[in-house]
């Protein structure tokens, strides 16, 4: 459906451009953000709308860039791991595992087996506690404000888990170049599987609570649909590349870390209620995912072997100037990518970060025509943007 | 989006049995939780222990340093990523004076971002988070920890005995829980233009420099 | 002014003509008379319109302090729902917050945006408070507390329910803001259209009634569940369902609550409001759960009518016991209010929101044609009923059967939730 005004081809435009348009239309400019409740973060969306029925959304971002590559070309390379939680704090265990694997790398540093085993307990960990932030918000954006706080709740359980295990409750600075800071305390694992078996059961209530609830089936059913090709298109990851059906997971086809070692299914989007890559599949997927981490939690603590959980790790960090290291890694939201290339110091000479949140903004434009003016804040829930990524 | 439909009768009812399910489904979980004990708690004044007391042992709260095991060797400081830390040493002759002596330490705990970077690195395990994490400051000069409380009496640098493996700590918590006390002290004066002309008036305000 | 006097005694009269002899304008009268006073006197006049002006004085100040401790309520219910405490520092249990946060709105400032409409901006939120307090005129209390027993009690609350549109498409359109007017556009569309499947299945009990008076059709039920309206027949349960949804959406109610759907919206219509102004949009939000709990409750669930008591024998009843089951009809209907008053705040925290193109096809193309098949199903049915009256009390058996089996299938199903998620019953602690 495409509206008096607007040209289908054209795909990104800047606010003024659509201004003049909107002139001689009979359509007004509304203003979503940067301070509203259901743009999860400072972002800005220029939503150009005839009534209800919206012509387009025009994301801005930017709001909350902080510079933090640039910061990274100004640290060393062991003190950048607390600024790599600020990346996605939401999941800030990727960023660190990121940015630690791309160190590694770097200098060619062999992780110990248990700090590897360490590091995917917290990581998953910290994907449920991420998923479940999407998933609750998601449901808030569609009007049901209860399953958000049941959400939280088990995220706060998560959150003391990994409190014990590293200090902190959001920022975790849990891993170092060369392993991890902390080992497992003691009964830790006693704790973990209480909290899996448990949640568990949890999500088994969600799903009834919301998952299934017709209303917001209805409400999600055929909307911002992503068809493979355009996922693909658009370099969508992670949950949004894998609900448009591309079976496509970084632990089980790159494999890094111990991923090998575990046995976990890949969740894929296919269209149960309504068409493959809408926004209740990315729903799905994430409710699915949660439950897979459950299991690589369970594997990895039964098959946790002895040993350190750091490296010997050269007290002064320096690599040859120029030379580069690269890493992938499957982030809560998707591929989460570090580009380093080292400086003559002990501090790198470039760094990039890629996210997924920043691809998953680019494709609102192109799915937010036509639909209404609700539709935008959960086709934004469901692409689980989160504003720090996005911008950096 | 919303091209029209055409229903069944059987489609029809399918939807109100589905919504009737899921209302009944839905209605039945949140009911639920009417007769359960809320998972929240009234912090801070109802609660069984205070906070502090129920944190893991690895909580990262506010820095603490005690200075009598601190060798002064300054790896806190280099390893701090924010420069929060702040060490001024001053060489004496090793007879009169200390060899080595720190006239500051200070901690800018409203820069800090709880990290624990600067824990590591330290020999004798002289810094260290607490667990205290409450306080309130009337102004952000008082954030500062100085754990040298004058600079014209230098704390000496401890030096380790050799070959040991612990060094005297005082239990963790109580050099900082004193500190945190003080930031209750009123704000600073507003800065004034240079020096002697009284403070600016209200309409003056907007160009003060801040 | 004599005129407007006479004017007034006469509607006085008029309506005093329909109702029940226990109303107050009989009482004023009665007063009056015992002291010589004939009704035709400027005297009587006076005392009738100051007797009118107490009884507005109490109804409204009734009615806010309800919607305030509505509001608490409501907090607390919903944050027990979602395992959290809610207010728990003024009072009891909090339970003084509402009043607390009265002052807190009383004394903040009043803004007006720039580029609003400055009047109209000013008066929306007082169409809304006349609307929402105008319905109190006709809504029982107990068997003989009730402002006004019109003879056309029904149809007037409908008609002044609609008044609060007004309110919120005013609010909307001065706030100068595009949020307050996608939202005050929402709100009307929704409120004309829920009032076709309203106005429909409140035709019902008018139909088995055969009185718009709300006290008139509460006579014609009784006090046991069998005897109520709403298991009177299957199509008396459904417009039961109809009319409790539509008064949702016109309450903009969760799921329908478009109108001010915080997470698109903002805040919808009353963006743009702070101050009192503000707190009488949720004060004539929470009010008026009362107002459709208590219609639902007069019209469907019996009203006041006490169990093994006809209302002709209450009606002969004197002295204290007069007083006394005056009491007992009073806290039953509250009861029943308040237990529907309940589930509209369960449901609110309980649903997703609807789309407003599902909004609409839900009334026009499943509420609409079913209050319609529900109001001839009734009329049918009342024929068949009285050719053969067994089946009446058959089909009444049945579907009190049925509502007690499904109360207790949920209520087992509740029970099972408990302790599906390992946890147990425990209703006492972290108040």
């Amino acid at each position: 459906m495409s509206a008096p005004g607007t040209d289908p081809s054209a795909t990104m435009t800047s606010g003024k451009e659509v201004l003049k348009r909107i002139e001689y239309s009979g359509e007004m400019l509304v203003n979503m953000g940067p301070q509203h409740p259901s743009t999860h973060g400072v972002i800005n969306f220029l939503v150009q709308t005839d009534g209800e029925e919206m012509t387009r959304a025009i994301p801005e971002v930017g709001y909350l860039h902080r510079s933090i590559e640039k910061i990274g070309e100004r640290c060393e390379y062991a003190g950048f791991m607390p600024y790599t939680d600020r990346v996605d704090y939401i999941a800030a265990m990727f960023a660190n595992q990121g940015w630690a694997m791309a160190c590694e790398r770097l200098f060619a540093i062999e992780v110990p087996k248990r700090a590897e085993y360490c590091r995917v307990i917290a990581c998953e960990l910290n994907r449920i506690a991420s998923h479940l932030i999407s998933v609750g918000t998601m449901a808030m954006d569609v009007g049901a404000v209860t399953p958000f706080p049941y959400a939280l709740r088990e995220r706060e359980f998560i959150n003391d888990l990994l409190e014990e295990l590293c200090g902190a409750r959001l920022t975790y600075n849990y891993l170092r170049i060369g392993g991890v800071a902390f080992d497992l305390p003691d009964g830790y694992s006693e704790r973990v599987l209480r909290f899996v078996d448990h949640f568990e059961k949890v999500l088994v209530e969600f799903d009834r609570l919301i998952t299934q609830n017709r209303i917001f089936v209805e409400r999600l059913r055929g909307l911002g649909v992503i068809s493979r090709a355009l996922a693909i298109d658009h370099c969508l990851v992670g949950p949004n590349l894998r609900a448009s059906g591309v079976d496509w997971d970084l632990r089980r086809d790159l494999p890094y870390s111990a991923y090998p070692d575990f046995e976990f299914a890949v969740p894929v989007g296919t269209g149960a209620v309504g068409k493959t890559g809408d926004a209740w599949d990315r729903f799905w997927v994430r409710t699915r995912e949660m439950q897979e981490s459950c299991r690589i939690v369970r594997q990895a603590l039964q098959k946790l072997p002895e040993g350190p959980v750091m490296a010997k790790v050269p007290r002064r960090l320096k690599a040859p100037e120029g030379t580069d290291a690269f890493s992938r890694i499957e982030s809560a939201r998707g591929d989460m990518q570090y580009y380093v290339v080292a400086g003559p110091g002990e501090m790198a000479h470039r760094l990039k970060i890629r996210t997924g949140s920043f691809n998953a903004m680019g494709i609102i434009e192109k799915l937010s025509r036509g639909i209404m003016l609700a539709d935008l804040v959960a086709l934004i829930a469901s692409l689980d943007v989160v504003a720090p990524e996005i911008d950096r | 989006m919303s091209e029209p439909t055409q229903k069944s009768l059987g489609g029809w009812a399918r939807d109100v049995s589905e919504s009737a399910r899921s209302l009944w489904e839905g209605m039945s979980v949140t009911l639920s939780y009417m007769f359960k004990k809320p998972i929240t708690t009234q912090y801070p004044d109802r609660m069984p222990l205070p906070v502090v007391h129920t944190l893991p042992t690895r909580y990262r709260g506010f820095l603490e340093v005690d200075m009598d095991t601190c060798t002064a060797c300054q790896a806190c400081e280099r390893a701090c990523p924010i420069d929060v830390i702040n060490i001024d040493l001053i060489r004496g002759d090793g007879v009169t004076t200390p060899k080595t002596a720190m006239e500051r330490f200070d901690i800018d705990i409203g820069k800090c971002m709880f990290c624990g970077l600067c824990v590591e690195p330290c020999p004798t395990g002289s810094i260290q988070h607490t667990r205290e994490f409450e306080g309130a400051a009337m102004a952000f000069d008082n954030l500062t920890l100085r754990f040298v409380p004058d600079p014209a009496k230098p704390y000496p640098a401890y030096k380790p005995p050799k070959g040991a493996d612990a060094y005297p700590r005082k239990p963790l918590g109580e050099i900082v829980r004193k500190l945190i006390r003080e930031w209750d002290a009123p704000a600073p004066a507003f800065p004034q233009r240079d020096g002697q002309t009284p403070r600016p008036g209200p309409a003056e305000v907007s160009h003060v420099p801040r | 002014m004599s005129a407007a006097a006479t004017a007034i005694s006469l509607s006085l009269s008029t309506i005093a003509k329909t109702s029940n002899p226990r109303s107050p304008e009989q009482l004023v009268d009665g007063l009056l008379r015992a002291r010589g006073i004939e009704a035709s006197s400027p005297l009587s006049t006076l005392a009738m319109v100051a007797a009118l002006l107490a009884i507005a004085f109490i109804v409204v100040n009734c009615a806010a302090i309800a919607a305030g401790i509505f509001s608490w309520l409501e907090r607390r219910i919903a944050a027990r729902m979602q395992s959290r405490v809610g207010p728990n520092r003024v009072g009891p249990a909090g339970f003084f917050q509402w009043i607390a946060d009265a002052v807190k709105l009383l004394l903040k400032e009043d803004l007006i945006p720039e580029g609003a409409n400055v009047h109209l901006f000013r008066a929306a939120p007082y169409f809304m408070m006349v609307g929402f307090a105008c319905t109190f005129v006709a809504l029982p209390f107990s068997h003989a507390l009730i402002a006004a027993d019109l003879g056309v009690g029904v149809f007037y609350l409908l008609a002044v329910t609609a008044f609060v549109v007004v309110g919120v498409l005013a609010s909307g359109w001065s706030s100068n803001s595009k949020w307050s007017l996608f939202g005050s556009i929402r709100s009307a569309a929704q409120i004309v259209s829920y009032e076709i499947p309203a106005g429909m299945a409140l035709l019902v009990p008018v139909l088995l009634a055969g009185t718009l008076s709300t006290q008139g059709i509460i006579r014609a039920q009784g006090g046991w569940p069998w005897q109520w309206f709403v298991f009177h027949d299957p199509a008396a349960l459904a417009a039961f369902f109809i009319y409790f949804i539509s008064a949702l959406a016109e309450g903009n109610r969760a799921p329908f609550d478009l109108p001010e759907a915080e997470s698109e919206l903002v805040a919808g219509y009353n963006t743009e409001y702070s101050g009192m102004r503000f707190s009488y949009f949720f004060l004539v939000e929470w009010g008026n759960m009362w107002v459709m709990s208590a219609l639902a409750t007069s019209v469907f669930l019996g009203g006041w009518q006490l169990p093994g008591l006809d209302a002709a024998r209450f009606d002969a009843l004197t002295g204290g016991a007069a007083i006394g089951l005056e009491i007992v009809s009073l806290a039953l209907f509250a009861l029943k209010t308040m237990s529907l008053v309940f589930v509209i705040m369960w449901l609110r925290w309980t649903l997703p929101r609807l789309r407003v193109d599902q909004l609409m096809s839900l009334c026009w193309k499943y509420l609409v044609p079913v209050s319609f098949a529900g109001a001839l199903f009734v009329a049918g049915w009342m024929l068949v009923v009285r050719a053969a009256p067994v089946l009446d009390l058959l089909m009444r058996g049945a579907l009190t059967a049925l509502g007690a089996l499904v109360v207790t299938l949920f209520v087992r199903r509740t029970l099972s939730n408990v302790r599906d998620v390992g946890d147990r019953l425990d209703v006492r602690g972290n108040w």
